[in-house]
């Protein structure tokens, strides 16, 4: 072949691709606008019905016929939708209805597929109907490996109480992403006791490398009965734990949580002296405020910044101090006061925040 | 001379199959990308994951050098954006008109304190002020240091781990950040992440919004339409694919900011601020051997006005051209470095010798072609079919990008929109391609003079595009 022959073949071959490329992009919106002129009526019917069942006019029979008319996500997306409308007894009971539907069936057993989409079908699914009968598949979903299954699959634990779920959901955790473990620890919140349970145990593991993401999450759970634990963990050698008990200790108020952020607040490392200021701010006990007064003289810029953010929520006493600073000796502590100071009631509540 | 013209001939021949085939493996790379990525931005669960208290803070960095026709409206519409938590750092750099008299009355500010250390040195910061109306705004005001020096100071003053830069005259969509965050939701190695960037001219702007997607009616800003589509949802979803790209456009991409302060935040001498950064975040990342990834996703949009001008649209091109000539220079120890994986292995290599050269060898090949014909060296018909070869290519490549545009996310509904965007990619290669190589040859000869540092460019403001 000579390559004026070659350039023909492939000029050639360029005209039908474009032709097609073209036939392709009419027939797309072609197809569109014939599928959503076919669902949107049987959208509408399902919407109709739900309304009817909301109401006790119609029965879940009604609500199951519909659903099946639809393409699955779209039953899927309506049912996500719906759930949030319809009280817990009543959805229980369309819940158990669709057990027995072929296409749920079908949904269920793509917990194994090996396409991460059709998990996340699944995973979607059990979020809003998954029955006791289910937890298996929740657990295999609760451990995948795609982030968007694994969301979906925790949304299933505001559904399902089971300790078992709770437990392996808490496990997971600390491997998470930052933000994902952050949603799953909001959905734990609402499972409290067997948390706590959990928890407690976990605690007891000093040398367990999850125990920093652990506490973090334990803080945001602000539960009395966990302040003793933190206290205890205030001098672990692990430098993440000790910022994590930092952070956590200021939202429990009792002179053991002073006592140990008086431990932490002379740390080595900067962000725990910084968590630990803050922390002492939060609780604003009078007698730490010389621990305060302290840590704006710190060399770190910071840990001087949040000491007087904290000195400002010590009141008078804690105003004293920074006007005295203004005016004293030492010249860091001095340009921190002033800065200070200088802020509006705004934007001290801005890094208050 | 025979032997001269055969062989660039040969030389330009092998180039035009070496590139057009790395286009064709993009091509193919970005279809299971467009896929999976359609697939996450319809999970309604990541919709509600995203509308949750777990959401990493974020940083809206707004540069603003004489923005005063569009910085009122554009940080309103920033100002409005629907994400949980964010605070808007506008930086006045130098402006020389009313840019910060606007900004003071339209947002009630007053002048605080500057509490926070300077991390990234920058031009001297004149004042620092907060709004009585918007208490997540913050505007700086500092001396003129340009863009990169703006962007650095931005990031100084910011509370939050990741920030996005932002251009004063770009639009973001209401649900963009959102949208954006998904990847730091999705991996914790995640450390920038790119957005679409598309064009508002033409359509309609409400209140800071593109409430209505058109293509333009005039051939210089509708033929963009069709680059930046070209752009971003074809060659951008298949670099994700092969290590990730070497541009996050600066005009739309979130950043993780321990990274941003590692290498020293903006190059204040780049021309091309926004590449320069991604390729230090590269080399960063890659010599600490940090495991890292820096995606771009397609539906996260923002807006922005292009030029209507062929004066003022060969000036921006030249400078971006300039821009990536140097940055390739500037980090050549990565060409073709092992250490450096796919970014040195492909990314480097396709980015200086098929985009930096491009224009050079295409009129090398233009010169030789010429040449070879007066000279009887070459077939005319060979040439014209050669020619036609090579432009069939790049509207089946622009094609291509409308096809996915339009299996995907179809904001430009009308029948009339579509035709346009077919019309465009076809008329695209018969004059403003050439045209757009000349404007980047240009670059050749200015890229050791200049050091421009903010892209001029003369704007409607986007109450004009209603």
């Amino acid at each position: 072949m000579t390559s004026r022959q070659f350039l023909i073949v492939v000029a050639a071959v360029q005209g039908v691709l474009l032709i097609a490329l073209i036939i392709l992009i009419i027939l797309n919106r072609w197809v569109r606008l014939r599928r959503r002129a076919k669902v949107h009526p049987r959208r509408v019917a399902l919407n109709a019905v739900m309304q009817r069942w909301t109401l006790g006019q119609a029965g879940a029979v009604d609500v199951l016929r519909a659903l099946a008319h639809l393409p699955v996500p779209l039953a899927i997306d309506a049912l996500v939708t719906w759930s949030a409308r319809v009280a817990g007894e009543r959805w229980q009971e369309l819940s158990q209805a669709l057990e027995h539907q072929w296409w749920t069936r079908v949904v269920r057993s793509n917990s194994r597929s090996g396409r991460w989409w059709k998990r996340l079908e699944c995973a979607r699914f059990l979020s809003v109907a998954a029955t006791s009968r289910d937890i298996g598949r929740v657990l295999r979903l609760l451990r995948d490996h795609h982030p968007a299954v694994q969301i979906a699959a925790a949304t299933t634990l505001e559904r399902l109480a089971s300790p078992v779920l709770v437990t392996a959901a808490l496990d997971r955790l600390p491997f998470l992403g930052p933000t994902v473990q952050a949603y799953y620890a909001s959905v734990l919140k609402r499972a409290r006791p067997a948390v706590l349970r959990h928890l407690q145990q976990l605690f007891r593991r000093l040398d367990d490398p999850r125990l920093p993401r652990i506490v973090e999450f334990a803080g945001r759970l602000q539960e009395p009965v966990l302040r003793e634990p933190f206290t205890t963990l205030a001098t672990h050698p692990d430098r993440e734990v000790r910022t994590q008990v930092a952070r956590a200790l200021g939202r429990f108020p009792h002179s053991e949580s002073v006592a140990a952020l008086a431990i932490l607040v002379q740390d080595e490392a900067w962000p725990i002296r910084a968590q630990a200021t803050r922390s002492l701010g939060m609780i604003a006990d009078p007698a730490s405020l010389p621990l305060v007064r302290d840590a704006l003289r710190d060399t770190e810029w910071w840990v001087r910044l949040r000491a007087g953010l904290a000195l400002t929520r010590f009141g008078a006493a804690g105003r004293n101090v920074l006007l005295e600073a203004e005016v004293g000796g030492h010249a860091e502590a001095r340009d921190m006061a002033r800065l200070i100071l200088g802020l509006s009631p705004q934007a001290l509540a801005e890094y208050a925040a | 001379m025979t032997h001269l013209v055969q062989a660039t001939d040969l030389v330009i021949l092998a180039y035009f199959l070496a590139l057009n085939s790395f286009y064709a493996l993009l091509l193919v790379l970005s279809i299971p990308e467009i896929w999976e990525q359609t697939r996450l931005a319809e999970d309604e669960d990541f919709q509600r994951l995203m509308q949750s208290d777990a959401l990493p803070p974020i940083t809206i960095l707004v540069p603003a050098h004489n923005e005063s026709a569009t910085i009122e409206t554009s940080v309103t519409a920033i100002l409005t954006l629907e994400y949980r938590s964010f605070e808007v750092v506008v930086v006045n750099d130098g402006s020389k008109d009313d840019t910060l008299e606007r900004l003071r009355h339209a947002f009630e500010l007053y002048e605080v304190p500057r509490t926070y250390p300077e991390g990234i040195a920058t031009r001297r910061v004149r004042a620092v002020y907060r709004s009585r109306s918007r208490t997540r705004l913050l505007v700086i005001d500092k001396e003129n240091g340009g863009k990169a020096d703006s962007l650095n100071a931005a990031i100084n003053a910011s509370r939050f781990p990741l920030v996005i830069a932002v251009d004063a005259d770009t639009l973001i969509e209401p649900d963009a950040l959102l949208r954006l965050t998904r990847p730091f939701l999705l991996s914790s190695r995640i450390a920038a992440v790119g957005g679409t960037v598309r064009v508002a001219n033409g359509c309609t702007v409400r209140d800071g919004r593109v409430t209505d997607a058109r293509v333009p009616r005039r051939f210089l800003p509708g033929v963009q339409v069709v680059e930046y589509l070209r752009a971003f949802l074809f060659g951008r979803l298949g670099w994700n694919r092969l290590g990730g790209s070497l541009v996050i456009s600066g005009a739309f991409g979130l950043f993780r900011k321990e990274y941003l302060h590692a290498i020293g935040g903006y190059r204040v001498a780049s021309v091309v601020e926004d590449l320069d950064l991604v390729v230090r975040l590269h080399r960063h990342l890659r010599q600490r051997r940090i495991a890292y990834e820096i995606p771009f996703i397609p539906d996260p949009v923002a807006w922005t006005e292009v030029p209507e001008s062929g004066r003022i649209l060969s000036r921006q091109r030249e400078r971006w051209h300039r821009g990536l000539i140097a940055a390739m220079w500037l980090y050549k120890g990565m060409l073709f470095n092992p250490r450096y994986g796919p970014v040195g292995l492909i990314a480097m290599p396709f980015f200086t010798f098929g985009e930096a050269l491009a224009p050079l060898i295409e009129v090398v090949g233009y010169v030789i072609t010429f040449a070879g014909l007066a000279l009887g060296q070459v077939n005319g018909a060979f040439a014209l079919l050669f020619v036609l070869v090579a432009w069939g290519y790049g509207m089946l490549l622009s094609l291509w990008a409308v096809v996915l545009e339009e299996v995907s996310f179809r904001r430009y509904r009308r029948v009339g929109d579509l035709a346009r965007l077919l019309l465009y990619a076809t008329l695209e290669n018969f004059g403003y391609r050439q045209r757009t190589v000349w404007w980047r040859l240009k670059a050749f000869f200015t890229v050791w003079k200049h050091r421009q540092v903010w892209g001029e460019m003369t704007r409607k403001g986007f109450e004009a595009s209603v």
